[in-house]
């Protein structure tokens, strides 16, 4: 019996089919997209900080420390003198530490302010655009956590970061990435406000939705003209927006928070590649004019390679 | 010869085909000392296997990524890129004398990349999780690293590795007994129908990946500078991969003819020239039309540190593009291997620069690779030129004229009847005679 299809036939039967699965799965992974102005769903939560009201107890750290179970950093690395091995002393955001209050004091005068560091839960993450098997992740309330079985310790997020959060275990042989994830597993998941704004004595941090505390920011900043710096709440608009809000009565940048666009990350890095590996069709379309370029030159060279060999006795060398 | 006998027909050149270095020891000094800083390198990274990186290498939360990423993958991976370039300007620009260095390009194009991965093995935190590759629903297709921990790897293993294969199944058949030569003839056919899909996919790939690592610094935004950061990285960074790729095989070309006393192709040597020369052009084309695009051309004459990095870096790809315009340039082999280095240097830097020179986290951190990380980092390279210089005496990769083949086969049948008189004929013996 002669087979209705030929090997050819076949095989291109099963490469269209290959080709439509594939097609499909790139399809449905690729189904979000990184607007350049994201906008917060309207059940993100997140946290206002005021510097203006912070006395800079320290309570949030302990707290925070305490719900994510993480170590006393007793090591300090700039001023050796304090490290005795008996208090939390860390000097900036690292693996035993997800918060930390930090002192910035003007160099001649007396004006200081403190300033709280932590994730800024972004609502377009660059850490989440980069991370390539999706450990870093925005969930639920947009509260960006990380899943230790999708992680291959890349820090590519590290990188990313225009806040500098993500810290990687360097002492440990099986590292995690450690960053604060709103308390998400802990507490958020059980309808528990973070544990750093929960200990607030002052209120200086508080949690809430973000359209709330964004609001209640603006509300602050129209009541107390001239109080915070440049009028406005730091994060609205940095980087696409966070989740994270700050207000400061001394420049942003001089408390660490850095000068960034509006537009997101992940918009920057994407809107040209999201085009071209759409379905794929960057990479086949340069695919079918390579190799139809190809095959005629191979066509001309095997010609040539019968010749030579006709000649010389030699076969070709691929 | 061809049968109008026009010059530049593929096989028609003073060098014709690959011939194997037969008339040196395999263990040569050069070969000793790489191996010996190979051995090091790899003690250590043995060690890095069971040590976590932090007391090991001087990497830190500021800069994340050190040597092993942003130099042995981000940047010498650009001068693995050979078989994309000259594999281009050969199979689709139809530069037919090029078919014959081929083999110089596959063989270093493959060692870099297959060192480049091992780094990158070494110096992710978390290897056992790399599994989820292999499932694209666990893939975020948003992530250029996902683009080349996917492609990469592919890449290397399934297609730099088949285009390498007539040339270790040729060994094999010249080796092989009656039964072993009538399966290779077998499945001779199949191979080359094969073939040209292949090499389609192998410079689709390298295409992909290569603009990749140019898009993994996007998302690090203002942390670089903006000399380097631009959409146009991705673009530029493929671009390099096509200055150095082409300066390097002829470097390797020149190097290791110079070594094994082969006499020089000059027309096809000229031939690589151009291609340099047009590679640089390219690249510069483009580089100088982002900066103008972004406004950052007068930032590039202000003499700070950037600026003079950049002009640096312009000038030695200036160099032989202006240099290898000129035929005699071309054709003098001092001079090409000094505009080929050049190149190489200028497409290195590019690439290594805004990974960690002109990168600038907001945390006011040092990084300088430690004492350890260097080692490896030196020991992969050194394992690349080790198992180089053994590849080109085992298999047909060096070109060479068609007297030099048949001297050789020559003084391999003396050999082999030497063999068989003795009555051993295996492979281990034929491997030992080469």
């Amino acid at each position: 019996m002669k087979l209705a299809v030929n090997r050819r036939q076949l095989l291109k039967g099963i490469m269209g089919a290959g080709g439509a699965v594939a097609g499909g799965l790139v399809c449905s992974v690729a189904a979000e997209e990184h607007p350049a102005y994201p906008v917060a769903s309207p059940d993100a939560v997140g946290m206002l900080y005021d510097n203006t009201k912070c006395t800079g107890c320290r309570a949030c750290m302990t707290a925070c420390s305490e719900a994510n179970g993480l170590p006393a950093e007793t090591l300090c690395p700039i001023d050796p003198a304090i490290s005795t091995g008996l208090w939390d002393v860390p000097a900036d955001l690292d693996s035993k530490t997800k918060n930390i209050i930090k002192l910035y004091r003007e160099k001649d005068g007396d004006n200081f302010s403190f300033v709280k560091r932590q994730c800024m839960h972004c609502l377009d993450p660059a850490c989440v655009t980069g991370c390539p098997f999706g450990a870093l992740k925005k969930n639920t309330w947009g509260a960006v956590t990380w899943n230790s079985s999708f992680c291959i310790g890349c820090r590519y997020c590290e990188v990313a970061c225009p806040f500098d959060v993500p810290k990687f275990q360097w002492d440990q042989w099986n590292p995690k990435i450690v960053k604060c994830e709103l308390c998400f597993d802990q507490r958020l998941k059980n309808n528990q406000e973070p544990a750093c704004t929960a200990v607030c004595p002052t209120r200086a941090v508080i949690f809430g939705n973000r359209n709330h505390l964004l609001a209640e920011a603006k509300q602050r900043i129209a009541d107390t003209p001239g109080k915070y710096f440049e009028g406005r709440v730091y994060g609205e608009h940095e980087a696409g927006g966070t989740q994270v809000l700050y207000l400061s009565g001394v420049a942003f940048d001089k408390i660490g928070l850095p000068k960034l666009g509006n537009t997101s990350l992940g918009h920057y890095a994407t809107k040209v590649s999201s085009v071209i590996y759409k379905w794929l069709s960057g990479p086949i379309v340069v695919a079918g004019i390579l190799g139809s370029v190809i095959k005629r030159n191979w066509k001309r060279h095997e010609a040539e390679a019968v010749e030579a060999e006709k000649e010389t006795g030699l076969p070709e060398q691929l | 010869m061809n049968a109008n006998g026009t010059a530049g027909s593929t096989l028609v050149n003073h060098w014709q085909r690959g011939v194997p270095v037969y008339r040196e020891a395999v263990v040569e000094t050069p070969f000793l000392f790489f191996s010996a800083w190979a051995a090091v390198g790899l003690a250590l990274a043995l060690v890095r296997v069971l040590s976590p990186l932090g007391p090991f290498s001087g990497m830190n939360d500021a800069y994340a990524w050190g040597i092993w990423k942003t130099f042995n993958v981000m940047t010498l991976t650009a001068l693995g890129s050979g078989p994309l370039a000259i594999g281009m300007a050969a199979w689709v620009f139809n530069c037919r004398k090029l078919h014959v260095v081929m083999r110089t390009a596959l063989v270093s194009g493959f060692l870099f990349y297959a060192a480049g991965l091992v780094a990158l093995g070494g110096d992710v935190g978390r290897p056992w999780n790399f599994w989820h590759v292999i499932f694209p629903w666990n893939w975020n297709t948003h992530s250029a690293m996902l683009e080349v921990a996917v492609c990469m790897p592919l890449y290397c293993a399934m297609f730099l590795g088949f285009e390498n294969l007539p040339m270790l199944l040729e060994r094999i058949y010249y080796t092989g007994n009656g039964r072993v030569k009538t399966n290779l003839r077998r499945w001779a056919p199949t191979l080359k129908r094969i073939y040209p899909y292949m090499i389609t996919g192998a410079y689709v790939l390298p295409v992909m990946h290569q603009s990749s690592l140019g898009a993994l610094l996007l998302l690090a935004g203002n942390k670089i500078d903006p000399l380097w950061q631009s959409p146009a990285l991705p673009l530029l960074y493929l671009l390099a991969a096509f200055v150095c790729g082409s300066g390097f095989v002829t470097f390797v070309l020149l190097i290791a003819c110079l070594r094994y006393s082969r006499r020089l192709d000059i027309g096809l040597l000229s031939e690589l020239g151009n291609v340099i020369s047009v590679s640089c052009f390219v690249f510069l084309a483009v580089r100088f039309a982002d900066l103008i695009v972004r406004q950052q051309l007068g930032r590039a004459f202000v003499f700070d540190n950037m600026s003079v990095l950049l002009l640096l870096e312009t000038g030695l790809i200036l160099i032989p593009a202006i240099a290898l315009r000129n035929p005699k340039t071309r054709e003098t082999p001092r001079q090409l291997l000094l505009t080929a280095i050049s190149a190489c240097l200028g497409g290195m830097v590019f690439r290594y620069v805004p990974t960690t020179v002109a990168f600038s986290p907001a945390n006011r951190a040092m990084y300088f690779p430690s004492t350890p990380e260097l080692l490896i980092s030196i020991g992969y390279i050194s394992l690349v030129l080790a198992v180089f210089g053994i590849a080109v005496k085992y298999f047909a990769v060096l070109p060479g004229e068609l007297s030099e083949w048949n001297q050789m086969s020559k003084v391999f049948s003396e050999r082999y009847r030497k063999l068989r008189t003795n009555k051993d004929t295996s492979w281990l013996a034929s491997l030992l005679t080469r």
